[in-house]
């Protein structure tokens, strides 16, 4: 088997993405639904029903009183907060433990990017019509999940990636998809298809190192640029440092000046603060 | 003992035994001021180049901005007896993504307001590690003064 079959073989073992969350999110299309339907279905998965009480209950959302019951939660919480603790809960799961060693990430730094990258999104859509949160919070937060399958196979050669990076210059990507035959992107697509997520979410998680992802799909354009900004802060960036391209005048189609940028920049380090209960889902 | 510089942070020391570090400087920068006679030194990690992007901010974040950082930086070490003119003064970070278009540039910017400052204020900086589309790591042993940098591709080395 070569190296590329081997790693699409192991797609076909990654883990099922929690049926709670598809079941749902598909409830949660209904705008009339009521807390108790989603409570009997959420009641199942006991890490979710943990995380919605206690992040119910955290500083983040800014709720005073105390949450005791699921049903009770669900009503204080509102429906769109509640789709992103069903996702960061069903995902965390995936980005627990050492992963992302090959990338140079220390524990837990993957997770950190992941939801700093899925704020960020959040905090862009302001400037983005069009995009749903949910989606953009959902795709930003999923966007490096082919790290998490990839890394062992960058660690074994991550050598001639890196003297590839530093002798042309290319991106971390591009020094992937050469020495690997495959890249990160691209396997987070496959998996995103597999977790049958829906299409413009598949889309956004593969082309989110496009150089041209802001010329895509809005939902493309919001996580590649998120993740381009959560880079360049710093935040879970391991020895891919910032060799990653995206063209930046495609900034002028939604209208959006570098300043507009810098205040997202600033404004997500103030979310990181609130978002102590989410990072340590 | 480690002393950890978050994003948009400073932390100035005149414990011999302590080491001040920043993890992950990317656009950001990091810069890293010691006193070898007093044994004083400071690190900022600032992410922004200019301050009057958001003012509200800027008073309460005052190191998240070059123009604001800067000089809190030199002012906190001066009141722990740092002389101006025993500086030696460290620079890193200022990479940015790869982007023809030049509009990510975040990083070139906050070099560039730190290069004015000195230059109006007569500061030299003795070493720096700038740009490119690196990640880096910095750290100041207040002891010893010495400063170590890991930058992703290019491995550990002293400043």
């Amino acid at each position: 088997m070569n190296r590329v079959d081997e790693i699409l073989a192991l797609i076909r073992h990654v883990p099922p993405f929690p049926k709670v969350a598809e079941r749902v999110m598909q409830l949660l299309k209904d705008p009339d639904v009521t807390a108790s339907q989603l409570a009997e279905v959420i009641q199942y998965d006991q890490a979710i029903t943990a995380n919605v009480l206690k992040i119910c209950n955290a500083a983040y959302f800014g709720i005073s009183r105390k949450v005791n019951s699921l049903d009770e939660g669900l009503v204080v919480i509102g429906h769109d907060i509640l789709k992103d603790i069903i996702i960061a809960s069903s995902s965390a799961r995936f980005f627990q433990g050492k992963v992302g060693a090959g990338y140079g990430l220390e524990q837990g730094d993957m997770w950190r990017h992941s939801v700093a990258t899925g704020i960020m999104a959040k905090l862009l859509v302001r400037h983005v019509q069009d995009v749903d949160q949910g989606s953009a919070f959902t795709a930003a937060l999923l966007h490096d999940i082919g790290k998490r399958f990839l890394s062992s196979f960058v660690a074994d050669d991550f050598e001639k990636i890196v003297e590839k990076v530093n002798r042309e210059n290319c991106t971390f990507v591009e020094a992937e998809q050469e020495i690997l035959g495959i890249n990160h992107a691209a396997l987070g697509g496959m998996i995103l298809e597999k977790w049958e997520f829906d299409q413009p979410l598949i889309d956004a998680v593969r082309e989110h190192h496009n150089a041209a992802a802001l010329e895509r799909a809005k939902l493309t354009a919001l996580v590649a640029l998120s993740n381009s900004l959560v880079i360049s802060i710093g935040i879970g960036v391991g020895d891919d440092g910032l060799a990653s391209e995206l063209r930046g005048d495609g900034l002028k189609q939604f209208g959006i000046t570098m300043d507009m940028l810098q205040i997202c920049m600033a404004d997500l380090l103030t979310e990181l603060e609130r978002a102590n209960e989410l990072l340590n889902i | 003992m480690k002393v950890i510089v978050g994003i948009s942070d400073m932390k100035v020391s005149n414990n011999i035994k302590e080491t001040l570090i920043t993890y992950s400087l990317g656009s950001c920068i990091g810069v890293v001021i010691w006193d070898p006679v007093v044994k004083v030194g400071g690190l900022l990690h600032y992410m922004l180049p200019d301050s009057r992007l958001d003012q509200a901010r800027a008073q309460k974040k005052p190191f998240m901005f070059a123009d604001t950082g800067i000089p809190a930086l030199f002012k906190e070490c001066y009141s722990l007896g740092a002389v101006k003119g025993r500086l030696i003064v460290k620079v890193v970070g200022g990479s940015q993504i790869l982007d023809p278009t030049g509009l990510f540039s975040i990083g070139k910017r906050n070099y560039l307001i730190l290069s004015r400052l000195f230059n109006k204020n007569h500061i030299t900086i003795a070493a720096e590690d700038i740009g490119g589309s690196v990640n880096r790591t910095v750290s100041l042993e207040i002891g010893t003064g010495r400063v170590h940098l890991k930058v992703s591709g290019r491995g550990e080395f002293e400043l």
